[in-house]
C-alpha cells in the first residue's frame, strides 16, 4: 500500500519520507482500536457469576511466556532487516525478513493451540460462554489478525525479493513502514500479555 | 525522476484510457476521484431525501396512514444513515479530494492509488447498505414474550431499522431477528473504512505535500479544517469498528457484549457509539465552516478577520469534541459526577465556536459585501449555525436535556446545525468552486431562487420542531392521535419539506443547463484570494504547470493587490499581466510533467467487501463461506499486485 | 535512503542485540513475578511492578527499535497523541463504569 505522487520536485515538507509518516498515523490510530478492546476484556473481566470457566481461570502461563518471547525476539530479527536493508546488504535483509516470519508464523501457531485448548477444555470456554470470554477472544484474537497481515505483508517482501533480486527502498510496499507494523504489534501485545495474561 | 524499476509485469496490462467509463473505473486523479465522491454523494443525498419526503407525508396529520410502524422504522433510520455516512461525509471528502492538493499546491494526494481505493470502498459500502432492500429481513424477537418489532413483508420495511445509534440490544440478535442490522454493523463497518484511509492519506498529504513556501500558518482555513476532521476520523473510526466488530459477532458468532439478559452491558455501547459519535458531528460540519472561511473573505473583500484564531478554535472544537460524547447519555443512568462534568465540558465547546462566529462577523463588518449566491449560502450557514449552536448549548444543561431527550427538539436542533450548517456551506462551496470544474458559472438567478426557497423551507421544516418538542412530541414516533394537536405544525413542517425538495430541483436544473451553457468563468472570476485560483478554469490534468511559490497566507490576493495608507486594498497595476502569465503557464507547462499511472487495483480490492459483506451474512449458508474466501482472496491478490505494481509507468509524459 | 537522514545515528546490530537481552530479562522478571504474587505476595506490590516493567518494555521498543529516539519530533509527538489520548478516553470511560475503583481496591 505504498505509492507517492512524484514529480521532479517531489519534496518532503515534514522531512520525514511519506510512507513513514502515513504508517505513523495510522498506528496513532490503532491505539484507538487495541484501546477499546482491552478496556472491554478489563469491564467483562470482573463481572462474575455466569457460565463458567473465565479466561483467567484458563491461561497456561509458561506457555504464553514462551510465546510472547517469541514475539519479543521477531522484534529483534525485524530490526536487524531494516538494518540491513538501509545498507543495502540484500541477503541478510533477505534472511532476516524469513526469520521474522517464521517466528511470527510460530506465535500464531501458539495462539491456535491456545484457543484449540481452551474450545477443547471440559468444560468448554468458547467465544459464547461468557462476556469476559467474548472479550478475550476478540481481543487476542484482533492482535492474531494484526500478526497474520504482518508475516503477509513480510512475505510479500521475501517474494518480491526472491523475485527482482534485490528490495528497493524507493518503491513498492516499505520495509521500513512495515517494520513499524511489526514492532508495533509486539508492544500491544507487551501490554495484552501484562494486563490480560500476568494480571488477575 | 522517471521511475527507475522494471516495467511492470504484473497480471494485467495497465490501463491507459484518459476517456470513457474505463477512465473513471481506474482514474487515480484525485480531481476525477473528487468529482466521483461528489456525484455519488448527490445520489444518495437524493435517496435520503425521498425517504425524509415519505416520513413527513407519513407525519402531516395525525394518524398517518402511509406507512405502517416497522416502515416508518426503516425509513427515518435509512434517512439519517444516508444523510450522515453516504452524504454528508463523502461530500466533504469530495471537497478535500478536489480542492485541498489546489490549496496547498500539490500534483496530487500523496498515495493516488489508496485514494481511489477509499473512494471504491465507499462506493461498495454504500451499495451494500442500500441492498438490504433487497435482502434484508425482519424478524420477531427472539425467545418467546419479548416486545419488539414483528416481521414486515414490505420491501419498504424490510431495510436497516435500529435507528442511525442502532442502540443495543434493541439492535442485537435477540430483538432484531432478521438480516436488516447485519446490513447496517457491517455496511458502516465498509464505509469506515473508506473513510480511514482517506483519512491517513489526507493527513500525510498535508504535511507532506505542501507547496514550497506553504507554511502550515499560510494555508488557507480550509485545508487546516481538513485536516482537523480527518484527525477526528482517525481517532473516531476506529472505536466505531470496534463496536460494530461486537455487534457483528454479537450477532454472527453468538458473542455476548450486549446481550443484557447474560451479563452483557448496553452502556458500554452507548459509551463505544458516542466516542465515535460525537467527534462524527465535527467531521460533518468543519469542512462546512472550511468552506464558509474561504467564501466570506472573499466575498466581503477582506482578509479573515484574525486568521489564527479561526485555525485555533477548529483544532479546538476537534480536540474538545472528543471529551463531551456522554452528554448524549445524560438520560442513560451515568453518575451525577459524570454528568456535571460532561455538562461542563460541552459548554466550553460554545467558546472556540463563538470564537469563529465572531470572527466570521468581524470579517464582514466594514467589508464591501458582494451578495453573489455563495455568499448568501455562507450567511445563511453563518445564521442558522448559530440557532442551532444555541439550541446546542441548552442541551448541555443536564435538567433541562433530561426533558429534550428524544423529543422533536433534538431533531430540531441538529437538522439546525447539519441543514442549516453543513448543508448550506457545502452549497456555498459547490457554487463557489463550480467554475474550478467546468470553466463554467451557475446560474446566478436560478442559485438565488435555490437559496431562497432552501433558506425558507428550511425554517418551516426545523423551527416548527423546536415547539412540537417542547411540547412534548417524541422523537421516532410513527404516528399521533389528534387530541395532542401537534397536527397543525406537522403540516408546516411537512409544507417546508416539499419546499426544501422543490428548491433541490432548482439546483438540479441550475447544474445541468450550467455545466453546458454557463457563462465562460475566466481564470479568477471571484476576485479570490488563495493560490487554487490561480490556475486555469477547468482545472487541467497536471493542476499546476510550474510548481507554485507561496509568499503570504493569501499569496494570490498579494500577487493582485496592494494595500494603500489606510490599509484598502488597491489593484496593482501587472495584475492582468500577472493572471495572463499564470493563465499561460498553466495552460503550457514548461516542462515535461510526470503522472501517476491508472490502476485496476482500487476498484478490484474495493469490491472484494461486497463478497467479503455477504460472505460474512450468508456464512452459515453453504455458499457463503465460499464467497467470504472469495472475497478475501480478491482483496489480498489485489493489495499484492498492487505492491508490484510501480507507481508510474515510464512514457507517462503530458506534453500539453 | 537520503530523504531521511536520521538525526542521531541508529544503534549498530551489537546493540540491537544487547537491547533485545535487556527485554528478554524484563521478560523473565515478568513471569517471576507472577509466580511470586501466587506464592502469596500482596498483588499490591506485584502488580504496579509488573505495569512499571512493561511500560518499560514498551518504551524501549519504541524508542529503540521503532526508532522514535533518532527521528524528527513530529513522529513521537503522533505516537504521543494517540496512545496517551487513548488512555484518557478509556481510562474515563472505564472510570464511569466503576472499574477502576475495582482494581484500586
Amino acid at each position: 500500500m505504498s505509492d507517492i505522487a512524484h514529480d521532479e520536485h517531489l519534496h518532503e515538507s515534514t522531512g520525514i519520507e511519506t510512507r513513514k509518516l502515513a504508517m505513523w498515523i495510522f498506528l496513532s490510530s490503532e491505539f484507538m482500536f487495541f484501546g477499546a478492546l482491552i478496556s472491554n476484556y478489563l469491564l467483562f473481566k470482573g463481572r462474575v457469576g455466569y457460565p463458567e470457566p473465565y479466561p483467567s481461570e484458563m491461561f497456561d502461563i509458561p506457555f504464553t511466556s514462551v510465546s510472547s518471547f517469541v514475539l519479543l525476539m521477531s522484534s529483534l530479527t525485524m530490526v536487524l532487516a531494516d538494518h540491513a536493508i538501509h545498507r543495502d546488504d540484500q541477503r541478510a535483509t533477505r534472511t532476516w525478513i524469513v526469520a521474522t516470519a517464521l517466528l511470527g508464523m510460530v506465535f500464531l501457531s501458539g495462539q491456535a493451540f491456545e484457543f484449540t485448548e481452551f474450545v477443547l477444555h471440559d468444560p468448554p470456554m468458547k467465544i459464547s460462554t461468557n462476556p469476559a470470554a467474548s472479550a478475550f477472544f476478540t481481543l487476542t484474537g484482533f492482535h492474531g489478525m494484526h500478526v497474520l497481515i504482518g508475516v503477509i505483508m513480510l512475505l510479500t517482501l521475501a517474494g518480491t525479493s526472491f523475485r527482482k533480486g534485490r528490495l528497493s527502498t524507493a518503491t513498492g510496499l516499505n520495509l521500513e513502514s512495515v517494520a513499524l507494523y511489526w514492532h508495533f504489534v509486539d508492544i500491544i501485545w507487551i501490554v495484552i500479555f501484562t494486563v490480560v495474561y500476568l494480571i488477575k | 525522476m522517471a521511475s527507475t524499476t522494471a516495467p511492470a509485469s504484473t497480471i494485467f496490462r495497465r490501463p491507459k484510457q484518459t476517456s470513457g467509463w474505463m477512465s473513471w473505473l481506474t482514474t487515480v486523479d484525485h480531481k476525477k476521484i473528487g468529482i466521483m465522491y461528489g456525484y455519488s454523494a448527490f445520489f444518495f443525498f437524493i435517496l435520503g431525501g425521498l425517504e425524509a419526503l415519505i416520513l413527513r407525508l407519513q407525519l402531516a396529520g395525525p394518524n398517518g396512514t402511509v406507512l405502517d410502524a416497522n416502515e416508518y422504522n426503516a425509513m427515518f433510520t435509512m434517512h439519517g444513515t444516508t444523510m450522515i455516512f453516504l452524504f454528508v461525509m463523502p461530500v466533504g471528502a469530495a471537497f478535500f479530494n478536489y480542492m485541498m492538493p489546489l490549496m496547498i499546491g500539490a500534483r496530487d494526494v500523496a498515495f493516488p492509488r489508496m485514494n481511489a481505493l477509499s473512494f471504491w470502498i465507499f462506493i461498495f459500502g454504500g451499495i451494500f447498505l442500500y441492498s438490504s432492500f433487497l435482502f434484508g429481513t425482519t424478524g420477531p424477537p427472539a425467545g418467546g414474550n419479548l416486545p419488539g418489532g414483528a416481521t414486515d413483508a414490505s420491501w419498504l420495511g424490510s431495510t436497516i431499522n435500529g435507528g442511525w445509534f442502532m442502540y443495543q440490544p434493541n439492535a442485537g440478535p435477540r430483538f432484531s431477528t432478521g438480516t436488516v442490522l447485519d446490513f447496517g454493523a457491517i455496511g458502516l463497518q465498509i464505509l469506515g473504512l473508506a473513510s480511514l484511509i482517506s483519512a491517513v492519506n489526507f493527513i500525510a498529504t498535508i504535511f507532506n505535500m505542501r507547496a514550497k513556501g506553504m507554511k502550515l500558518l499560510r494555508m488557507p482555513v480550509f485545508v487546516w479544517m481538513t485536516l482537523v476532521v480527518a484527525f477526528l476520523l482517525l481517532f473516531s473510526l476506529p472505536i466505531i469498528a470496534v463496536a460494530l466488530f461486537m455487534v457483528t459477532f454479537d450477532r454472527q458468532l453468538g458473542t455476548l457484549f450486549f446481550d443484557t439478559f447474560q451479563g452483557g452491558d448496553a452502556i458500554l455501547w452507548q459509551h463505544l457509539f458516542w466516542l465515535f459519535g460525537h467527534p462524527e458531528v465535527y467531521i460533518l460540519i468543519l469542512p462546512a465552516m472550511g468552506i464558509v472561511s474561504e467564501t466570506l473573505p472573499v466575498f466581503s473583500r477582506k482578509p479573515l478577520f484574525g486568521y489564527p484564531a479561526v485555525v485555533f478554535a477548529g483544532a479546538a472544537i476537534g480536540f474538545l469534541g472528543f471529551g463531551v460524547w456522554a452528554h448524549h447519555m445524560f438520560a442513560s443512568g451515568i453518575t451525577p459526577v459524570a454528568q456535571a462534568a460532561f455538562g461542563l465540558a460541552t459548554m466550553t465547546i460554545a467558546v472556540p465556536t463563538g470564537i469563529k462566529i465572531f470572527n466570521w462577523m468581524g470579517t464582514m463588518w466594514m467589508g464591501k459585501i458582494k451578495f453573489t449566491t455563495p455568499m448568501l449560502f455562507s450567511l445563511g450557514f453563518v445564521a442558522l449555525f448559530v440557532i442551532g449552536g444555541l439550541s446546542g448549548v441548552t442541551h448541555s444543561i443536564v435538567p433541562a436535556d433530561w426533558q429534550q431527550t428524544d423529543t422533536y427538539y433534538i431533531v430540531a436542533h441538529f437538522h439546525y446545525v447539519l441543514f442549516g450548517g453543513a448543508i448550506f456551506g457545502i452549497f456555498a462551496g459547490l457554487y463557489y468552486w463550480f467554475p474550478k470544474l467546468t470553466g463554467r458559472m451557475l446560474s446566478e438567478r436560478l442559485g438565488k431562487l435555490h437559496f431562497w426557497l432552501m433558506f425558507v423551507g428550511m425554517n418551516l421544516t426545523f423551527g416548527p420542531m423546536h415547539w412540537l418538542g417542547l411540547q412534548g412530541m417524541v422523537r421516532r414516533t410513527w404516528k399521533y392521535p389528534e387530541e395532542y394537536n401537534f397536527g397543525t405544525w406537522n403540516m408546516v413542517v411537512t409544507v417546508g419539506a416539499y419546499t426544501i425538495a422543490l428548491s433541490i430541483l432548482v439546483f438540479m436544473i441550475n447544474w445541468v443547463r450550467s455545466k453546458r451553457r454557463g457563462a465562460e468563468s475566466g481564470m479568477d472570476p471571484w476576485d479570490a484570494r488563495t493560490i487554487e485560483w490561480s490556475i486555469p478554469n477547468p482545472t487541467p490534468e497536471w493542476n499546476f504547470g510550474v510548481n507554485p511559490e507561496v509568499q503570504a497566507l493569501d499569496d494570490w490576493w498579494h500577487r493582485k493587490y496592494d494595500e494603500d495608507d489606510e490599509g484598502r486594498p488597491v489593484r496593482k497595476a501587472e495584475a492582468d499581466a500577472t493572471i495572463a502569465q499564470f493563465h499561460d503557464q498553466g495552460v503550457n507547462p514548461p516542462a515535461p510533467i510526470h503522472l501517476p499511472s491508472p490502476s485496476y487495483f482500487p476498484f478490484l480490492a474495493g469490491s472484494a467487501f461486497l463478497a467479503i459483506g455477504y460472505g460474512v451474512i450468508y456464512h452459515t449458508k453453504g455458499w457463503g463461506l465460499p464467497l467470504l474466501a472469495f472475497g478475501v482472496i480478491l482483496l489480498l491478490s489485489s493489495m499484492i499486485g498492487w505492491s508490484l505494481e510501480p507507481i508510474e509507468e515510464e512514457h507517462e509524459e503530458v506534453h500539453a | 535512503m537520503t530523504t531521511d537522514a536520521p538525526i542521531k545515528p541508529h544503534p549498530s546490530p551489537k546493540q540491537y542485540v544487547q537491547i533485545a537481552v535487556i527485554l528478554a530479562v524484563l521478560t523473565g522478571v515478568e513471569v517471576g513475578l507472577y509466580y511470586i504474587e501466587q506464592a502469596g505476595v500482596s498483588s499490591r506490590i506485584v502488580y504496579p511492578t509488573l505495569i512499571v516493567l512493561a511500560a518499560l518494555k514498551f518504551v524501549i521498543v519504541v524508542a529503540f527499535y521503532m526508532h522514535v529516539r533518532y527521528e524528527k519530533s513530529l513522529i513521537a509527538r503522533f505516537f504521543t497523541v494517540g496512545f496517551v489520548g487513548a488512555l484518557m478516553l478509556y481510562t474515563v470511560v472505564l472510570g464511569t463504569f466503576g472499574v477502576l475503583a475495582a482494581l484500586g481496591g
